[in-house]
């Protein structure tokens, strides 16, 4: 597999201008220092030197350098789930999800650059310094107006671009380069003769980037002495708020509110709407959400060109995705609600959001004879818009529009377990539910309890999903047909996972019934999936192949490789239990391309798995290896134990298969501690087997001795045993300190370690400098190089190591 | 070479350099040298490079000594702002400055850093721990 990529940073959109030796200095504390904390106001610059500051260390951490863009999240909770989603966690069913991101990133040695924290500084603390706490290689890097006021946290604060002095070298300073490359870039040329004037504007703007990138923008139309001029006059403009604030709040909000003021009405106007996004936007959406008088769809797509020129929008190299930067964002709220239209956007967003999903959840599953690729378009774009869907979802329950939130909720395979996402629908829909539903439809509720119940199950929640169910298909009108499939189906799921297989038949028959007769093919395939379940489990192998090939070709005719993966998975695991084997792995192997294309870890894990499991019984060891340790790498990536522990059951399988008795015991013995540790049981059959095969073969003090310390070994330990053959290494030794010393000592120039030597006589800096003849600074200056080289922390450490070790010339 | 396992401490060493007016506690010469060590490195590890002007905000006291010294020690300019000044003098003084580093406790030289080319303040704290992961205001 080819090497995946070890971080996420953006291109840069333009040149980085100035800065050297912060660049330098910033990337030098990360030796030191696990938390580095940009701060200053908007608009100076933060995110674009953090984002250089990481980009220069990515050698430095082997485990990557990761982005979390915090600006686009509104509320803490989903600070952990954002970390995660960069992190290519997974959420586990009953665990915090900050706990399975700590986990995973225990033993890595990674960068996290947390970018605009200020909004949720509090939460950011609490989430930075728990990692900081359990993660020894684990370095941060932050950027907020506010410090995160953590325990070890650097607080580092960023100035202004250099200014220029009077002088020939006034060009050269940050500030006037800054300039000139944006101006450059507008299309403006500039003479010499305009130097003073842009010396002028520089520091009337104070060196601050943002405002410097906003005059250069208009250079094309003024002069940049009639800009200065302009900006002076704002500065005596500025609204009661500004007036009062820090000297570069002032600027920044005085150069913003002039670059605005020079905008069209109509740029204006949708710069001001462009606030309600969440983060990055297409044209579609922005069309569909700020056409409104003034302004009509078919002008947006220039004004948003006319606000990318004036850099108060940015947007990616395809100019397909548009983003404000977080300063001109806040500036435009507080625009949208001067202007009275922050209500009127906001429920807009929401309806938008909601006509948009709901289109898009119908392509993806309900209508039928759709081609694959138009349902995969249609949850990808879906996908796309969940931060978006999150902010219309805060605003409808604070706005106490229930009925659009829960309407937002149902529409969106983004906020439920098959995307991926846990518990998020439930969190969403308790909130809602609580609120007043006087307003609300009792149908509506009902539907919305379904996709509860749905999320509840995938938390392991079983009895209050199956009473959620319940209760929504009493409410659900009959002719609601989609939703109530999918309840008959979710409660086969939770009967059979409950052990209550009898009472589970009359709803897969039922949801069956209802799926055919309205010719719904998703529910079709999931109705005879679950009646082969049922079969299986009641050990009437022929039913249950003759569903799961059933429920196959419905899947097919659907074309979602969601619900073709699960069949075939089904017909495996009949396969299985007929002991055919070689149809089992065919049937298994099936579903991997799919999982594939879905992106879709936690099931191709699981599929990997069971491919590697059966692999091993029939021999192809090489095949087995492969499957299982991609599974595991899958499994340790996104943070699930109950995966890894799957794969440990799987490498026990193969390497008993193999021969090796003694890997297969610690690796089911590492397997039942991991199983344990979540809460579950262990196929305790199997493990038994195994133990009396191996008490036959290497007897009962051996097996003992391999059990007790396969149930000691970390799982990591355990699946290198089996996967690399590695044997069973010694204790480890106590390690000796030799070449260290070694090192150390050719670590000290001749002068260093003849003052080292003086330090055992208890000289002070002033004896040492007389013995030597130099300076007091200058002996000051070798104790310090010393101390640095050695690592140690007073001038008493250096006489007693320097005492130890006479045999250097001192 | 002879070699002296247990340090002994010469009559030079226990010279008082300085008695802390408002506590009477006496600085001698070695703790002197031994606080500033660590200050240099401290300062080291923050990025301040031979040349650097570090602006000093302290009351006078044994740590204006040591940390004057851990600058001079690091190569750096001390360039003292006295901690008595009043509050818009000593704002002043700081924004004016270029230094990229300051040595302070002072709420006052903090709120001005905030609007100054200063990147990083220390506190005396912050000069003697060498253990943990350096905090700074």
């Amino acid at each position: 597999m080819p090497e995946p990529p070890r971080h996420n940073l953006p291109a840069e959109p333009n040149r980085f201008v100035g800065r050297e030796r912060d660049l330098d200095d910033l990337r030098g504390l990360f030796g030191e220092t696990r938390v580095v904390t940009l701060c200053g106001v908007g608009g100076i610059g933060k995110t674009r030197l953090a984002l250089r500051v990481a980009a220069g260390l990515v050698t430095a951490y082997p485990d990557g350098v990761w982005l979390v863009e915090l600006a686009r999240i509104g509320r803490p909770e989903l600070i952990p789930q954002e970390v995660a989603r960069v992190l290519g966690v997974r959420e586990e069913a009953n665990r915090p999800l900050l706990d399975t991101v700590t986990a995973r990133l225990r033993g890595m040695r990674c960068l996290l650059l947390l970018d605009n924290c200020e909004h949720l500084v509090d939460r950011c603390a609490e989430v930075a310094a728990a990692l900081i706490a359990t993660c020894p290689r684990l370095s941060i890097l932050a950027t907020s107006r506010e410090p995160l006021r953590i325990a070890s946290e650097l607080i580092w604060r960023v100035p202004p671009l250099d200014l220029p002095d009077a002088g020939p070298q006034a060009e050269e300073a940050e500030a006037v380069q800054l300039f000139m490359d944006r101006a450059t870039a507008a299309g403006t040329r500039l003479g010499p003769g305009s130097l003073a004037d842009v010396i002028r504007l520089c520091r009337a703007l104070d060196g601050l980037p943002l405002a410097l990138e906003l005059a250069a923008a208009r250079t094309r139309l003024l002069s940049p002495g009639q800009i200065a001029d302009r900006i002076d006059d704002r500065f005596s403009l500025l609204t009661t708020g500004g007036r009062t604030a820090p000297a570069r709040q002032r600027t920044l909000l005085a150069a913003v509110e002039w670059s605005y003021d020079l905008l069209s009405v109509k740029e204006q106007v949708l710069l001001r709407r462009l606030s309600v996004f969440a983060g990055g936007f297409d044209l579609e959406l922005a069309e569909q959400v700020c056409a409104e008088r003034p302004i009509s769809a078919a002008e947006i797509v220039d004004l948003l060109g006319g606000l990318v020129d004036k850099s108060l929008v940015s947007c990616d190299e395809s100019r397909r995705r548009y983003s404000l930067l977080e300063t001109i964002k806040r500036y435009a709220i507080e625009r949208l609600e001067q202007a009275g239209e922050r209500e009127v956007l906001r429920e807009r967003h929401l309806d938008v959001l909601c006509a948009l999903q709901e289109r898009h959840f119908s392509a993806e599953m309900v209508e039928p004879g759709l081609p694959w690729p138009r349902r995969l378009e249609a949850l990808t774009m879906s996908k796309r818009l969940l931060d978006d869907q999150r902010v219309a979802l805060d605003w409808a329950a604070e706005a106490g529009n229930v009925a659009q939130g829960l309407r937002l909720c149902a529409t969106s395979t983004s906020l439920l377990p098959i995307g991926g996402n846990l518990t998020e629908i439930v969190a969403w829909i308790e909130r809602l539910l609580s609120l007043d539903l006087a307003h609300v439809a009792p149908e509506q509720v009902a539907h919305a309890k379904a996709y509860l119940a749905y999320g509840l199950e995938a938390r392991d929640e079983l009895s209050r999903s199956l009473e959620l169910a319940e209760q929504s298909l009493a409410g659900l009108a009959p002719d609601n047909v989609f939703p109530r499939c999918v309840m008959h189906s979710l409660t086969v799921v939770v009967l059979l996972r409950m052990g209550r297989a009898d009472e589970a038949v009359p709803h897969a028959e039922e949801g069956l019934a209802l799926a055919t007769r309205s010719g719904d093919a998703w529910n079709q395939a999931a109705g005879l999936l679950g009646l082969s379940a049922l079969a299986l489990t009641r050990g009437r192998l022929r039913e249950a192949q003759r569903h799961g090939e059933e429920a196959l070709a419905r899947a097919r005719e659907h074309g979602h490789r969601w619900i073709m993966a699960r069949t075939a998975a089904q017909l495996g695991a009949v396969a299985e239990a007929r002991g055919d084997l070689v149809t089992a792995k065919s049937q298994y192997e099936m579903a991997v391309p799919w999982l594939r294309e879905l992106r879709s870890e936690l099931d191709l894990a699981r599929c990997l798995a069971r491919i590697g499991r059966v692999a091993a019984m029939l021999h192809e060891f090489g095949t087995a290896r492969e499957c299982l340790g991609t599974s595991l790498a899958l499994g340790r990536a996104t943070g699930q134990r109950q995966g890894v522990a799957r794969c440990l059951v799987g490498l026990s399988v193969l390497a008993e298969y193999e021969g090796d008795l003694e890997g297969a015991i610690l690796a089911a013995g590492a397997a039942a501690t991991l199983r344990e540790s979540i809460g579950q049981h262990s196929a305790t059959t199997r493990i038994e087997e195994l133990l009396a095969r191996a008490r036959t073969k290497l007897g009962d003090g051996r097996t003992t001795s391999l059990w007790s310390r396969g149930l000691a070994m970390s799982p990591d330990d355990a699946a290198r045993h089996v996967l690399e053959g590695e044997r069973l290494a010694p204790r480890p030794r106590m390690e000796t300190t030799a070449p260290a010393e070694t090192v150390r000592h050719s670590l000290l120039t001749a002068r260093e370690l003849e003052i080292a030597h003086l330090l055992t006589r208890g000289l002070s800096n002033r004896g040492i400098a007389e013995e030597l003849v130099i300076s007091p600074a200058t002996v000051a200056r070798h104790i310090a190089n010393i101390m640095e080289k050695l690592g140690y922390t007073s001038r008493a450490q250096i006489a007693v190591w320097a005492a130890e070790h006479p045999n250097v010339p001192g | 070479m002879h070699v002296t396992p247990l340090l002994t401490v010469g009559p030079m060493d226990e010279r008082i350099v300085m008695v802390d007016s408002d506590t009477g506690l006496e600085l001698t010469e070695e703790q002197l040298d031994e606080r500033s060590a660590v200050a240099t490195v401290q300062l080291r590890r923050r990025g301040v490079r031979a040349g650097d002007t570090v602006l000093i905000c302290l009351p006078v006291g044994p740590d204006l000594l040591v940390a004057t010294d851990a600058v001079i020690a690091a190569g750096g300019v001390a360039c003292p702002v006295p901690a008595d000044l009043d509050a818009a003098a000593l704002s002043a003084r700081i924004i004016a400055s270029r230094a990229r580093v300051m040595i302070s406790d002072l709420p006052q030289a903090l709120e001005a850093a905030d609007e100054s080319r200063v990147r990083i303040v220390m506190s005396v704290a912050d000069l003697s721990v060498l253990h943990s992961c350096p905090g700074s205001r």
